[in-house]
């Protein structure tokens, strides 16, 4: 599993950027559509961030900086929608 | 080259450096003022903004995005090889990840190309203004970080190189952060409006 984990994380990626892709071209409530791909953006941010860059094994204030830094920036942009 | 790792649970050693952390922060936060101000300038004309992102191809950006994704798993294969001391392995992820890049490079061309010929250039409306903009601004961050690798591939072919695991890290952390950027730009530009 561990030996693993980074090809489980590009899987879990790609395929929350293809279910993104087919949201923005499928759903008609677009208030919806975007709320959904903001956060699916949001998932895949963490997964980069966590596990790519290594930040999971950082101090807690790097990892706190980037949650909140992502989670203003996902409400930021919500509400403006 | 020295392949000693630093304990990254000390807050002035995160993965890649305190300093590339503070470049991360101040790009992020850049990108994403300008993307706000995007999604603030979508409300005052909706139909433009509507009509024009129905004229990208959301299929040149899922691809851009898979690729860069893939990219950036290729650049954690290729630091995690190199902290287990098999440099061959760790060279050959970072071509991989070189590879990934370009690719990105050479769809977003012809992506531009697309868009010039069909004349939705930068002065066309608000919406291809921030679609430039952004854009451009990150492939220029993708050709500097293709550059950083391509520094760091020669530092680990050479055996005389100086080349110390944080340079390795550090630059990992530099291409992981254009796909952190190009993850903020995808939704907000190619989806959702």
């Amino acid at each position: 599993m561990k030996k693993n984990l980074f090809l489980i994380v590009l899987i879990v990626l790609i395929i929350l950027t293809a279910i993104s892709a087919l949201v923005s071209v499928n759903v008609i409530d677009a208030t919806y559509a975007a709320v959904f791909i903001i956060v699916f953006s949001i998932l895949k941010f963490i997964g980069v961030s966590f596990y790519f860059m290594e930040l999971k094994n950082a101090h807690i204030f790097w990892k706190t900086s980037v949650l909140v830094f992502v989670s203003l920036f996902a409400i930021i942009t919500i509400a403006l929608l | 080259m020295g392949t000693a790792t630093v304990n990254g649970k000390n807050i002035f050693y995160p993965p890649g450096g305190i300093l590339m952390w503070i470049i991360i922060f101040l790009e992020l936060f850049t990108f994403g003022m300008a993307l706000v101000a995007m999604a603030y300038y979508s409300k005052e004309e909706p139909a433009i903004f509507h009509n024009s992102r129905m004229l990208l191809n959301t299929a040149y950006g899922t691809i851009n995005t898979i690729l860069l994704i893939t990219s950036g798993f290729f650049m954690a294969q290729s630091v995690k090889s190199l902290k287990e001391g098999a440099i061959k392995k760790s060279s050959w992820y970072l071509k991989l990840t070189m590879l990934g890049g370009l690719l990105f490079l050479i769809l977003k061309s012809i992506e531009y190309y697309d868009k010039i010929e069909a004349g939705l250039t930068i002065g066309y409306n608000t919406f291809f203004t921030f679609y430039w903009m952004l854009t451009l601004f990150h492939v220029i961050h993708v050709i500097v970080g293709l550059v950083i690798l391509g520094s760091v591939y020669l530092g680990l072919k050479n055996e005389k190189s100086t080349t110390t695991i944080e340079d390795v890290e550090a630059s990992a952390t530099f291409w992981h952060m254009c796909d952190l950027i190009w993850l903020m730009l995808f939704p907000i530009i190619y989806l959702i409006f």
